[in-house]
């Protein structure tokens, strides 16, 4: 119980680290100086001195929505193993924790369309098109580790697999990880799919849904983003590839688990980087092509598993 | 007995195979076309030779080199040094658009699955696994030729649904006699040869390779 408690609060302490990181890797990258990496910091921290302004024709959504998202990541950090597995998945698995992400995208499309602007409706439709493709993908690729170590609980199978050496690796798990990472890409906003970084109407997906929240709202919609990514890549981390991670709660157990999981997360900031800085954002319309590559991939990863 | 080794290599392999056809359905350029083939023909090569050295059995390394040196090198180039010589567009231009296609092709796939399923369980062989996803090549390569425009790009589905029956035939029962092996990679040499130049000359007489066009006639 105290270690979800750490853990999540970790979680929630280090998400804006990530993203920083992220976007100094992409600067250095592009040959940019870049901001600092704790800039996510002082933004946030800015947004929450400043008061919110709703919309008057917005409806109890607008302001339920920052506290849904915020809610729905804070309950999924509980249950996702990220330094140690052990004491964990007291409430849900990997099911629950899809549906609350599931349930923070449904708040999120909600009120871009209560504020009524134009915007916010276009970015909740492509929002929900997208999601359409990749929540199936998400679901089908963690089922195929689900299959692999045998149970749906996400930290029994980071650590089925993680004590059972490398003899549960099959071709499966990286077509999965595979279908997970393009999902992680187009679920949290990234550049084939949506750009983080602009606010050019024309192609903006997840910026569009939050366009109408501002100060405290804003800081918490944001904060649950840069959360919500953290959390795709500890899974993807942690359930994927669990190796290193602490096990049995002794001090050298939790020592290396640390620096296996931030050796993990260094390793997909910089892919992602990569990926954002070496691929052109995908027109909408040609979007479906790639979704569908990385359903069919869960798929095959999937089949595969009973095939081989 | 058989290793484990071996038998994660197939199994990677077979995969590798499977993930091949998958990346065919879904890549829109004829040049990654002719590179996903090679890649698949290595792989098959590279599971002939596993089984090779599982059995024991020295004509599966002939047919194992043959398959690499004519089906990774010599065709693909063929076919690159076709399109480049015709000056076709690089696009490849499906008649199902590529999401409906992978999805059609994913449907094949559990199709094969659960029609190979029975033979697979009474299958003695270490391969015997690999039957599902040889009869999804076969059939993947058989969508591909028909929901693809340019002539070009159904000889591809042709030589995929040889690929197909190739490894079905390694799965089952360690490879057909030698004489055999020999005999289709002529057919299909000869076979991609002919086609080649036909696809040249239809070229030239039609101005396009776009199959659906062939429909018409002319005077």
């Amino acid at each position: 119980m105290l270690t979800s408690l750490v853990q999540t609060l970790l979680i929630l302490a280090l998400s804006p680290l990530f993203t920083g990181l992220i976007r100094k890797l992409k600067a250095y990258f592009q040959g940019r100086q870049g901001a600092s990496v704790l800039q996510p910091y002082w933004d946030l921290a800015k947004l929450f001195h400043k008061d919110s302004v709703v919309s008057q024709d917005a409806s109890w959504i607008m302001t339920a929505t920052p506290y849904v998202c915020m809610t729905a990541v804070i309950a999924a950090s509980f249950m996702v193993p990220f330094i140690t597995t052990s004491s964990l998945g007291f409430v849900g698995d990997l099911i629950v924790v899809v549906y609350l992400f599931g349930m923070m995208r449904f708040f999120m499309a909600l009120a871009g369309l209560d504020a009524g602007s134009s915007f916010g409706g276009m970015g909740s439709s492509r929002e929900m098109t997208v999601s359409a493709i990749v929540e199936p993908t998400i679901l089908l690729s963690v089922f195929t580790m689900a299959l692999i170590s045998g149970t749906t609980d996400l930290s029994g199978m980071s650590q089925s697999l993680a004590t059972t050496g490398f003899d549960l690796v099959r071709p499966a798990l990286f077509l999965a990880l595979a279908a997970f990472f393009i999902s992680t890409l187009a679920e949290n906003a990234r550049v084939p799919v949506d750009n983080p970084s602009t606010h050019l109407e024309l192609t903006m997906i997840h910026e569009a849904m939050v366009l109408e929240h501002s100060g405290k709202h804003l800081a918490l919609m944001e904060w649950s983003s840069m959360t919500k990514l953290l959390l795709y890549l500890v899974i993807m981390a942690n359930i994927f590839l669990p190796w290193g991670i602490d096990t049995d709660l002794t001090v050298l157990g939790l020592a290396t688990g640390t620096v296996a999981i931030i050796l993990k997360l260094l390793v997909f900031s910089l892919a992602i980087a990569l990926v954002e800085s070496s691929m052109a954002k995908m027109r909408l319309f040609r979007l479906p092509n790639l979704l569908t590559v990385s359903f069919s991939l869960s798929l095959l990863a999937v089949i595969s598993y009973y095939i081989l | 007995m058989v290793s484990t080794l071996s038998l994660d290599a197939i199994n990677t392999l077979a995969a590798m195979i499977l993930l091949a056809d998958f990346m065919l359905v879904a890549s829109s350029r004829m040049r990654s076309l002719t590179r996903i083939f090679a890649l698949q023909s290595l792989a098959m090569g590279g599971l002939a030779a596993v089984v090779a050295f599982e059995t024991g059995a020295e004509h599966i390394y002939v047919i194992a080199v043959l398959s690499v040196a004519l089906k990774a090198v010599v065709i693909p180039r063929f076919i690159d040094y076709i399109t480049e010589k015709i000056q076709v567009n690089r696009e490849v231009e499906p008649l199902i658009k590529i999401p409906g296609s992978l999805l059609i092709c994913a449907a094949i796939t559990i199709l094969a699955y659960f029609v190979t399923e029975p033979i697979m369980e009474l299958g003695t062989a270490i391969t015997s696994n690999c039957l599902a996803i040889s009869f999804a090549t076969v059939l993947i390569g058989m969508f591909l030729m028909v929901s693809r425009k340019k002539a070009i790009t159904q000889v591809i589905g042709l030589l995929v649904v040889e690929n197909g029956v190739f490894l079905a035939a390694i799965s089952t029962t360690y490879s057909m006699p030698m004489v055999v092996e020999l005999g289709v990679f002529f057919d299909i040499f000869v076979g991609v040869v002919i086609m080649g130049i036909f696809a040249f000359r239809i070229n030239r007489t039609f101005e396009t390779v776009d199959s659906t066009v062939l429909r018409r006639l002319k005077d």
